[in-house]
């Protein structure tokens, strides 16, 4: 099989005998796949110094199966530079699609869902960011969370009242915790369901439930690039934001 | 092929361990050495074996060594206030043959890659910090590659340079010497514009 001119992002590439890259791509039609682009690492290699990560794409390839091979790869526009923190970022959602998708299984809006959350990063509250993405993806993949109404009774989501949020279910009124569940303040909701996110306390209650919901999905594996982030932090004593 | 039970089999088996040694290279190699030069065979069997049971890591810059402290770190003619970050001891390598660095090294031995599963720990980064630590460094060179990797790395280690008050830097990037810009990828001429200097 071959397929033309589709758009794509490398997600993980890793070198591979002498002169080739193992890459993992997202692509917009076909989803997740694994695909090989022989001799790219050498120094004059056509399409080699495209396939890296946060690099838009467009790519063709040929064959079927485990591994397809890669036989043009032109760059679309400049990379997304990120820098810094935002990069480590960058890892973490590179990180979050390998666990949670699927090879295979297209995803056109996941697609622009992780485009833009990779500009995103460049300009925008890093934390923000990752939280709408992380809220996004869960959608796609069908694990969409209930954040405007209780989910017995129904009533609507009120900003100033404490909410229990039971995973796999949703916000119940709080009354006392429970283990395995997250208790949430109304506002903290709401903002997340409108993807409002721009205080710090509704920043760190977000961050609380999704790291809560994605620990499900991610089935107790932690996530390396999180390693990064705390240890960044706890090492040095400068403030940083 | 040679079966692996025979001395030569093994051999051409052997030499396949070396990276870019396919089969064929591997069976001119082992034809080779047997039939025109044993005393070169005898001699790289014995420097891989010395090799193999001396080189252990320096205790300062973590390059491979013969002794606990190898001569870059105790050289008293290097400036031991610089202190050059890089990846790779081949990196050290081109660095030194290049001439333009008088200060001392650490060898990373690889970078961060977290959808490997290699961070700081697995990196040995603690060792670098003690370093920073004794307080004698001044200026700490990231020479790490200009990949995403490379740059994750020098940003998370930049951060434990600075925390302790000491200055930090990266190389440069851009055109390389001799380089026509028609030729240049988009990536490396944003990066030659954004770091341009006055002339």
């Amino acid at each position: 099989m071959r397929v033309h001119g589709q758009a794509a992002f490398v997600l993980h590439h890793r070198a591979y005998g002498e002169t080739s890259v193992l890459v993992e791509l997202f692509t917009r039609e076909h989803g997740r796949i694994g695909a090989i682009a022989k001799g790219a690492r050498r120094p004059r290699a056509r399409h080699g110094n495209n396939l890296i990560p946060f690099q838009p794409l467009i790519v063709d390839w040929s064959g079927k199966g485990e591994l397809v091979v890669i036989t043009e790869a032109e760059a679309q526009g400049q990379n997304i530079a990120l820098q810094g923190k935002a990069l480590f970022c960058g890892f973490y959602i590179n990180e979050l699609m390998l666990r949670l998708v699927h090879r295979y299984d297209p995803h056109q809006s996941l697609f622009d869902i992780y485009g833009q959350a990779l500009y995103g990063l460049l300009d925008e509250h890093t934390e923000a960011v990752l939280r709408v993405f992380e809220k996004r993806l869960l959608i796609e993949l069908g694990y969409g969370l209930v954040l405007d109404h209780e989910i017995r009774g129904n009533s609507p989501i009120q900003p100033g009242a404490d909410y229990l949020y039971i995973p796999d279910a949703g916000p119940v009124p709080y009354e006392n915790d429970e283990d395995g569940a997250v208790k949430i303040k109304g506002r903290s909701l709401l903002a997340l369901s409108r993807e409002t996110l721009n205080d710090d306390a509704v920043l760190q209650e977000s961050k609380t439930l999704m790291r809560a919901i994605l620990g499900r999905h991610l089935g107790g594996k932690p996530l390396h690039s999180r390693k990064l982030f705390r240890e960044v932090k706890y090492n040095s004593s400068t403030p940083r934001h | 092929m040679m079966p692996e039970s025979t001395a030569v089999g093994r051999l051409i088996q052997c030499l396949r361990k070396l990276p870019g040694v396919g089969p064929k290279s591997a069976k001119r190699m082992a034809f080779h050495m047997l039939e025109r030069d044993r005393d070169g065979a005898r001699q790289l069997a014995q420097a891989l074996q010395q090799a193999a049971d001396c080189v252990v890591h320096c205790a300062r810059c973590n390059n491979f060594c013969e002794d606990r402290i190898c001569g870059v770190c105790q050289s008293p003619r290097r400036d031991h206030s610089l202190l050059c970050v890089v990846e790779s001891p081949a990196d050290l390598q081109s660095l030194d043959e290049a001439g333009v660095y008088n200060g001392l090294y650490f060898v990373l031995m690889g970078h961060l890659s977290p959808l490997d599963g290699i961070g700081p720990e697995e990196l040995g980064i603690d060792r670098l910090e003690a370093l920073l630590d004794e307080g004698a460094i001044k200026e700490v060179i990231l020479a790490t590659n200009l990949t995403v990797e490379g740059e994750a790395t020098a940003h998370y280690v930049g951060e434990l340079v600075r925390a302790r008050n000491i200055r930090a830097t990266r190389i440069a990037y851009g055109v390389p010497v001799g380089g026509e810009l028609e030729y240049i990828d988009r990536n490396t001429l944003t990066r030659a514009f954004s770091g341009r200097s006055e002339v």
